[in-house]
């Protein structure tokens, strides 16, 4: 049936998350974005929330009363839409989950899940010569006795100093490409690891963003995730098993867009809220005759919001129904970022000196909305993956 | 924030009835309405042949009442939307030839007297589908759309209508006129004027696009009408209103068709034309523009889905119906026209499609009351 509707329960997570958002986040927004690199202490609140909904709701789990409801990553999407509402810094800044944590729980195997899955994990991917062509990283990692020996250094990890462990990737041979990657769990006191420095950001300051160093750091040998020690030597075996770690972004992306969403919707709402008060309404499906270049701006800017949200929740809808979601989830990650970036910047402008002003957090709302086109896959990069796709191309023939 | 009522989880995907659909229509634009469609254009019209090929496909028997002769099987808003998007990916102009009077039909069987229904239903399944031409379009620039650019001087048995409509389809074959106009209290209904009535008057128009359908426009000057020509009869009030948003909900998928269309021809295009020793295709800047077009036409789709289910659902569909069309708009014409760019000057011709739906696509946003759901 075709329904891209959210059942009654998921519309009442919205609200319930909406209103954590809007008394738990809010208030402390501009207090942490001041206040960089200070960890902030209010977050277990809405961790509570969070669960409850979870609890409540039943969608914590693969479960067949989570799929009544569209689904765990649909779910997942929605909480942190509303979440991002409230604020992205604080959001990322949140304890307990990290992009790690996705990895882990698609690439680990049952153990690994088991010991780790709970434990805040951040994701170590970019290097200073490897960004989004990550299998270019230079990290090394080697097997001595039953401990892998990590030497490289990480940066712009999320998380990275406040989390419990961090998922490193790591190459087994350099000359080897991408057939050598690997991604292991570097617990936190791990001999050899250290927190470098923290960056200073244009935006989402609440959250963490750490270099890390690994000088001869030595981890068990079961933290390999996934546990393939050997390369593989046939190039379809190889594509498939980096091809396999690249599907951990398959599922954070949606996650990615969902929190643009979030920010958009922000924007606007707190745009309108200000107009408001000087009398504006909204004039929705009238003609440009009858509208003003305001009411104009915003339903174009709500139409292309709701447009980036649809194509978001179904990246999510079709993870949750085991679909292939790669293209789709490159997608909503694409107009997500783009369109989030846009409104909030464009929400500054028609605000003017209020817009810009720090009186108000709509010059945060569109600093935070810059790395949200960014983390995860630029905008570029999301869209070769949907060009390459389309137009049926190898990444070969469409660089 | 809760919106609308639906237990219902959240899902995109086909019924099996609607598959059936979706399969017999595309298949029907690709077969006969996309090879026919520059044809129409010269002709300014379908085809005898091709238009008694678009009424046996009996979408619009379907939904008339079994009363009056039809199949009375009310299709819900959402397969609406697919056999419009369907249709569309043949060509704009020739789905509309379905669609306007789908349309009609449509809102005869959910607002007419039942005089009204039991004198112009019959001839939608026996007859003509063009015996009722629809006036929506406004002529003035700066007539609310969901005003009317006709008055209506309603004075107890009579009615006075004055003012222009425009973009009526298959005008020539009508007998009947349902006109929207606003009355003095700014109620905005639909009258039925007859052709040989005083005071009417047509003109034969032609647009940049949509040329495979005849457009007229109709005047009337003190065109005197009795009360119970008024759709529904003379104390009726239609929602019109929501006539407008389901209508461009219809609109949007009818986009929707074209900018598919789009896509797919861009594609295999791109893929197979060499410059400087590679497929264009193998250019970030030619791929990314395929790319955005794939984006938005998804994006596209999911909104028509949307509102169609919101509308199925008898939620309050204005604002989803405002911004679906406003995304159709600026969109279709984005995709219109990076279409003709992605071919270069071989899209400039009549040697491809892609310049003929660049022009079909500018109608949507303007157009009015040429589908519904």
């Amino acid at each position: 049936m075709i329904h891209p509707l959210l059942p009654n329960q998921l519309q009442k997570t919205q609200e319930t998350m909406r209103m954590a958002a809007e008394f738990i986040l809010r208030p402390i927004s501009r207090k942490y974005d001041k206040a960089e690199h200070e960890p902030p202490l209010e977050m277990e609140q809405l961790n509570q929330a969070a669960a409850a909904q979870k609890e409540q709701t039943g969608v914590g789990d693969d479960s067949v009363k989570s799929m009544d409801l569209g689904g765990r990553s649909l779910w997942a999407v929605i909480s942190l839409e509303q979440m991002c509402w409230g604020d992205v810094g604080l959001f990322l800044a949140r304890p307990g989950t990290g992009l790690g944590n996705a990895a882990i729980m698609a690439v680990g195997n049952q153990d690994q899940k088991a010991l780790w899955g709970k434990r805040w994990a951040s994701m170590a991917i970019t290097e200073s010569g490897a960004g989004s062509d990550s299998k270019n990283i230079s990290t090394t990692a080697v097997l001595e006795g039953d401990e892998w020996v990590l030497n490289g250094e990480k940066i712009y990890v999320t998380d990275g100093d406040r989390c419990d462990c961090v998922v490193v990737w790591a190459t087994l041979n350099k000359d080897m490409g991408k057939t050598a990657i690997r991604s292991f769990i570097v617990e936190k006191g791990a001999p050899g690891f250290s927190v470098a420095r923290l960056e200073k950001k244009l935006g989402i300051r609440a959250s963490d963003t750490a270099t890390l160093i690994f000088d001869n750091c030595r981890i068990p040998r079961e933290n390999l995730l996934g546990g393939k020690e050997e390369i593989e030597t046939d190039i379809h075996a190889a594509k498939k098993s980096f091809g396999g770690a690249m599907q951990t972004f398959d599922n954070t992306r949606p996650m990615v867009a969902g929190m643009a969403i979030g920010l958009g919707q922000a924007a606007l709402d707190m745009t309108r809220a200000l107009l408001t008060e000087e009398g504006y309404e909204d004039n929705f499906g009238r003609s440009i005759h009858q509208q003003t270049a305001i009411q104009n701006e915003l339903e174009m800017l709500e139409a292309e919001l709701e447009a980036a949200r649809l194509l978001v929740y179904k990246s999510a809808w079709m993870m949750d129904n085991k679909m292939p979601n790669s293209k789709e989830a490159s997608m909503g990650k694409a107009k997500a970022g783009r369109i989030g970036n846009k409104i909030s910047l464009k929400c500054v402008e028609i605000c003017s000196m209020k817009g810009f002003s720090e009186d108000h957090l709509l010059e945060k709302f569109s600093r935070d909305s810059k790395i949200l086109d960014i983390f995860e896959g630029t905008q570029q990069i999301q869209q070769l993956i949907v060009a390459r796709q389309v137009l049926g191309k190898s990444s070969s023939e469409l660089k | 924030m809760q919106d609308y009522n639906t237990d219902h989880p959240f899902d995109i995907t086909f019924s099996e009835e609607q598959q059936m659909t979706w399969d017999m229509l595309r298949k029907f634009a690709e077969t006969e309405l996309r090879p026919q469609a520059r044809q129409a254009e010269t002709d300014g019209r379908p085809s005898d042949d091709l238009l008694e090929k678009i009424k046996s496909l009996d979408l619009i028997s379907l939904i008339i009442p079994e009363l009056y002769g039809g199949m009375g099987l009310a299709q819900d808003a959402v397969s609406n939307a697919l056999s419009l998007e369907a249709l569309a990916y043949g060509d704009l102009s020739l789905a509309m030839s379905a669609s306007v009077p789908l349309l009609t039909a449509q809102i005869i069987t959910e607002h007419g007297s039942e005089e009204q229904k039991a004198e112009l239903l019959p001839e939608f399944v026996n007859g003509s589908i063009f015996h009722v031409g629809l006036g929506i379009n406004n002529t003035s620039l700066s007539t609310d759309p969901y005003q009317s650019s006709v008055l209506a001087d309603e004075n107890g048995e009579e009615i006075i209508l004055s003012g222009s409509k425009t973009g009526i389809a298959f005008a020539d074959e009508a007998k009947t006129f349902l006109i929207s106009a606003s009355n003095e209290s700014g109620e905005c209904n639909l009258y039925f004027v007859n052709k040989d009535q005083e005071g009417v008057e047509l003109e034969q128009k032609e647009f940049m696009g949509l040329k495979g359908t005849p457009l007229s426009q109709i005047n009337l000057s003190n065109c005197k009408i009795k009360a119970s020509q008024k759709l529904g009869g003379h104390n009726y009030s239609i929602n019109y209103e929501s006539l407008v948003d389901s209508s461009r909900i219809g609109m949007s998928a009818l986009a929707l068709g074209v900018c598919q269309a789009v896509l797919d021809y861009v594609v295999p295009y791109t893929n197979e034309r060499v410059a400087f020793d590679e497929p264009i295709s193998n250019r970030q800047s030619v791929a990314f523009m395929v790319a955005d077009i794939a984006i938005e036409t998804e994006a596209l789709r999911l909104m028509v889905y949307k509102s169609a289910a919101l509308k199925d659902l008898d939620s309050d569909f204005h604002k989803q119906a405002s911004l679906t069309y406003r995304f159709a708009t600026h969109h279709g014409m984005k995709i219109g026209t990076d279409g003709v760019q992605l071919l270069g000057g071989h899209g400039f011709t009549h040697e491809h499609p892609v310049e003929l739906w660049y022009r079909n696509l500018r109608a949507i946003g303007i157009f009015e009351g040429g589908a519904g759901v």
